[in-house]
């Protein structure tokens, strides 16, 4: 069976595109299946820090298009991770270096090779987001729960709907206690503004941090909320659509939850 | 959390969360609304052509414009009329 290329898009730099894709890869790697992460990113890539295999590129994505190397060579095994591997953007190339056709060519190869390809594009909807939905067969979409963000996504969905992809959202970094004290847009909110399907929404968590410092896959941490959301989340995309998305508003403890249907209540009956 | 409730009713400041909900609301409709100069050019261009099938007009004085206040955005497309042509049996073509 052909496997799925998945492009991970937000418009907006700087939303959590980078983590969520290495998580997500990685995530789908352990319930079994084949994973390659494609960093789009020309002339900045990042993806090889983030998941601890900068010291391991030979050949990156632009020798594959220009046959100087097997789609093989260029991909990288993870060391910690069975099954997943990235296929490292070039550093000195122009970023105009590769054609929506040769992403179409690249692509036919990998959905023969791996179950799952994950392309994280880069910020802006030029060159790199152009290749990376030229070749895609579905889409999420990654958002903060910010002004502009949401309105760069709303950008973004547009144009993927263009290419008759309809993607789906995932709101990174929520602050409950913000969203809580009305300071913060709500994934209800953003939803309702975007009218888009949900596939996961995901905390803010210090974790991310630390697992980006270190190069270490943020899902095997079980401390990190955000590494759970993750987990959650590659399952809806690895077959299980309907897996209810756990909502990071809810509290977590018996009183709090009672509290807060009490509190709904008495608000349902202002 | 409800004593915080009442005191930002005492306040009356809005939350920022419905503040921003609301400017981003705003935004994407406006984004949306966005037409190129090119765009404007080729729809007059077309109209022209359609409109004068049927009037002779003033091509001098012809005016395409969007209009835009909060509830809703319009077309507007203003062409003095000089006369009707009458339909002959070839225009059709």
């Amino acid at each position: 069976m052909e496997g799925k290329v998945i492009v991970m898009t937000s418009g907006k730099g700087g939303v959590g595109k980078t983590t969520v894709t290495a998580s997500l890869g990685a995530a789908l790697a352990l319930q079994g299946k084949r994973v390659a992460i494609v960093d789009m990113d020309i002339g900045l890539r990042n993806m090889d820090v983030v998941m601890g295999l900068e010291n391991r590129i030979v050949f990156n994505v632009v020798d594959v298009i220009q046959g100087r190397c097997k789609l093989k060579q260029a991909a990288i095994k993870d060391r910690r991770i069975d099954n997943l591997f990235l296929i490292p953007a070039s550093q000195s190339d122009e970023k105009d270096v590769i054609k929506p056709e040769n992403m179409v060519w690249l692509t036919k190869k990998l959905r023969r090779e791996y179950d799952f390809t994950l392309l994280d594009c880069p910020a802006g909807i030029e060159h790199g987001f152009k290749n990376s939905i030229a070749a895609a067969d579905e889409a999420v979409v990654i958002c903060t729960p910010d002004v502009s963000a949401v309105r760069d996504a709303d950008r973004v969905i547009g144009l993927l709907y263009a290419r008759s992809i309809t993607p789906k959202l995932v709101v990174n970094r929520i602050i409950p206690k913000m969203v809580e004290n009305g300071d913060m847009l709500s994934h209800e909110d953003i939803v309702d503004v975007l009218s888009i399907d949900l596939v996961g929404l995901v905390e803010m968590d210090e974790q991310v941090v630390v697992s980006s410092n270190t190069g270490t896959p943020l899902v095997s941490n079980k401390e990190s909320k955000a590494g759970m959301a993750f987990q959650r989340i590659a399952m809806r995309l690895n077959g299980q659509p309907d897996l209810p998305i756990d909502n990071p508003m809810m509290a977590k403890g018996f009183w709090k939850k009672i509290g807060k249907k009490l509190g709904r209540k008495n608000k349902d009956a202002k | 959390m409800k004593l915080n409730d009442l005191l930002k009713k005492l306040i009356k400041k809005p939350d920022s969360r419905e503040v921003a909900k609301k400017r981003l609301k705003f935004a994407l409709v406006y984004d949306k609304l966005e037409v190129s100069d090119d765009m404007l050019n080729n729809l007059q261009q077309e109209l022209l052509e359609v409109i004068s099938r049927y009037f002779e007009i003033d091509r001098e004085s012809i005016n395409l414009d969007i209009q835009r206040s909060d509830d809703y955005s319009a077309l507007v497309f203003n062409t003095p009329i000089l006369s009707a042509k009458h339909q002959q049996g070839t225009s059709a073509a």
